[in-house]
């Protein structure tokens, strides 16, 4: 088998135009690669500059009423994984910067999309771009006849009659391209170890492993497909034709029709039935600047009761900073029932898309693509959920000096000092670890393999018989 | 030894072989004459196991339809050797005979081309540069290589110019004398009558007749043989 795989790869670097493509796309690999890391700093850098202003402006700030505050606010940036450079997937479009404030859950802002006049359906020139598919395209034009070309010019009898089986022949071919595709990947990988050692922990260093090992296992089904269709067909034209339809239909058609499907099966709320829905459950609490209302009028006698006093104004604290924390702690259960809600049904579009992975193995691909590089669904959600806990944190905080910092109820130009707003951590969005959330991407793995031993054995089984070549 | 024994083999209903007898013993060249279509190819791939005939059996060496692990003891010589165009015929050579587990030196492999008649000054040339009749010699350097007990050769002096065509029914007697058992299927008359012991006139897939060569001239066995492709 040996001799066959050295005599493929001769074959490979004596045509010019596989010598001129490989090198081609190698040095493109490496040049996109190159770019997405200065950009990635770029972008990480302008984002710190942009965190550190806002700290700076929260630091020196004057003595202020803390309720105002809340509604000066503050902001959670989305710190973007070096592995952004490879595979940026729903980054572009989602935003990176939350504004955290009083009262309201804000949207993300400041996605690359909504700033760019440039709109593609395939997004921004990254690796993963390459990778997905201009690679594979390459893989199938030197693997589709690479079986047929032996059989039609009388070679495959030759080699048969010498000994070799027909098994060892086609895997051999299988292995010979697959390991050209290795090669490019390899070369990606090498320019983000070697551009991006210094910031490479354990984590980094096991998800780009994942990627590897991910992007591996799709181009070899990619070429046992190629040459498993070639050696079903025997012709070269039947066999790169089919490729090249189903190449299209896992790339371009089915993730859209699977798309919008698992938006059938588990629709999402439109944007305005959510907000007036949301606004709907949010008007039933306890309004904090509405004096009359029955919640707020049971919260005041239960707080009197309480301090054991028989007027707010006799309260050792400030009600409004308690009135304001429960108003808070209602939106929060508002916003829980409504996003939970949300996110299940994100969730559950998202089993869906994965399930589809055992039709088209596309899907899978891209699922570990986006969640092994941390920029899919699920890394999404984890920022939002650590902004929105910080956020929680932080009202409560600012509600807690008002009520219990030293004014008192009716105190309206009470101020916090400088040194209380000082006090108050910044949010630092920690990246999750890929081994907190592998959980998610178990079945994109298995589906894979499953689609790499079910080709193995039609393979296999294909190439059994010598008979009638 | 090669033996078939009324061999019937019917593609999509049109009979390509029709109780074919044949044998071939140890030391004789057989030569296999006929027209296109008389079922020469169908004979050679049934031998070779690409084909598994309707009915009826075939002994080679001494076991019946078993060929997988007597490919060592076969070598096969194609109408048209298609080489690997970016190999030089040193290194085609040299790759055929490592995939059939052989290993041989450098020079050897030279002196095996030159005996197939290559000039040496081509064994180092990409074969996408060679003709048909040095790729044919680099094929019958292949088959050679192996130093098989049968050999079955389809057409294999097709594009050998004369003196190369005289070469190969030499080496072939040679190997003939050493005890092998050899299958040539051919339309060239005159080069069958020079080469082979006993020769068989295939037409529509029937034996029609078999003649010693040494009882005929080859003028006598091409009337022979156009008399029954007319008939």
């Amino acid at each position: 088998m040996i001799n066959i795989l050295v005599n493929e790869w001769k074959g490979f670097f004596r045509n010019k135009l596989f010598v001129f493509l490989s090198l081609f796309f190698l040095i493109s690999l490496c040049v996109v690669t190159f770019f997405g890391i200065i950009q990635n700093e770029k972008q990480l850098e302008e984002q710190k500059i942009a965190q550190e202003h806002i700290r700076l402006q929260w630091d020196q700030m004057e003595p202020s009423n803390p309720h105002s505050a809340a509604h000066f606010g503050s902001y959670a940036f989305k710190s973007t994984s070096i592995l952004n450079s490879i595979d940026e997937g729903i980054n572009a479009v989602t935003g990176n910067v939350l504004r955290l404030e009083g009262h309201k859950q804000n949207d993300v802002v400041f996605s690359e999309a909504s700033q760019s006049l440039l709109i593609s359906k395939f997004g921004k020139l990254k690796p993963a771009l390459i990778f997905q598919f201009i690679i594979p395209l390459f893989l199938i034009f030197f693997s589709f006849n690479s079986y047929t070309s032996e059989r039609s010019n009388g070679r495959l009898k030759l080699l048969l009659i010498q000994g070799a089986s027909l098994r060892q022949i086609v895997f051999s071919k299988v292995f010979s391209i697959w390991v050209i595709g290795i090669v490019l990947l390899l070369a990606s990988i090498i320019v983000q170890f070697v551009f991006n050692s210094t910031e490479l922990s354990s984590d980094t260093f096991l998800r780009l492993i994942l990627l590897l090992f991910t992007y591996a296992i799709y181009f070899f089904i990619i070429v046992t497909l190629t040459v498993l269709l070639s050696v079903i067909f025997k012709n070269s034209t039947a066999a790169l034709s089919v490729t090249i339809l189903i190449w299209v239909i896992w790339t371009i058609f089915l993730p859209s029709i699977i798309g919008k499907t698992a938006e059938e099966i588990s629709p999402l709320p439109t944007r305005i039935d959510f907000k007036e829905s949301m606004a709907s459950d949010r008007s039933k609490g306890i309004d904090g600047h509405n004096p009359r209302g029955d919640r707020r009028q049971a919260l005041e006698k239960a707080t009197l009761e309480k301090y054991n006093v028989e007027k707010l104004k006799d309260l050792p604290i400030n009600f409004s900073g308690i009135l304001m924390q429960e108003d808070e702690e209602y939106g929060n259960k508002v916003w829980d029932k409504h996003f939970g809600s949300l996110y299940d049904q994100l969730k559950s579009q998202k089993n869906i898309y994965q399930i589809s992975g055992f039709v088209n193995p596309f899907i899978s691909l891209q699922n570990l693509s986006m969640g092994t590089s941390g920029t899919d669904m699920y890394h999404h959600l984890d920022f939002l959920s650590q902004a929105e806990k910080y956020r929680r944190v932080f009202i409560k905080s600012l509600n807690d000096e008002y009520a219990f910092g030293g004014s008192k109820t009716g105190q309206r130009g009470w101020k916090a000092s400088n040194e209380f707003f000082r006090s108050v951590k910044e949010f630092q969005y920690q990246n999750p670890t890929f081994s907190s959330f592998y959980s998610k991407y178990i079945i994109d793995f298995l589906i894979l393999l499953f689609w790499v031993s079910m080709l193995v054995i039609f393979l296999s089984f294909s190439s059994r018989k010598t008979l009638d070549i | 030894m090669i033996k078939l024994k009324n061999i019937h083999k019917s593609f999509n209903q049109n009979k390509a072989l029709d109780n074919l007898c044949l044998e071939v013993n140890p030391g004789e060249i057989y030569g296999l004459l006929g027209a296109n279509g008389a079922g020469k190819s169908t004979t050679m791939n049934l031998l070779l196991g690409f084909l598994q005939p309707d009915s009826g059996s075939i002994e080679v060496f001494d076991s019946q339809n078993n060929l997988n692990n007597k490919k060592d003891k076969i070598g096969y010589i194609p109408e048209n050797v298609n080489l690997y165009p970016y190999l030089s015929g040193i290194e085609n050579l040299d790759y055929f005979c490592k995939i059939a587990g052989l290993k041989y030196k450098n020079e050897e492999l030279k002196e095996l081309l030159s005996e197939c008649g290559l000039e040496s000054d081509a064994h180092n040339k990409v074969t996408s540069d060679y003709s048909k009749g040095m790729r044919q010699k680099v094929g019958i350097a292949i088959a050679l290589a192996k130093d098989a007990s049968i050999y079955l050769l389809d057409e294999p002096a097709s594009g050998l110019d004369p003196l190369a065509s005289n070469e190969l029914s030499e080496m072939l007697k040679k190997l003939a004398s050493k005890g092998a058992t050899i299958l040539m299927a051919s339309h060239d008359i005159f080069r069958v009558r020079e080469t082979c012991n006993k020769i068989g006139i295939l037409k529509k897939g029937k034996l029609v007749n078999e003649i010693l060569s040494k009882d005929v001239s080859s003028n006598q066995l091409e009337e022979i043989y156009i008399n029954f492709m007319k008939n």
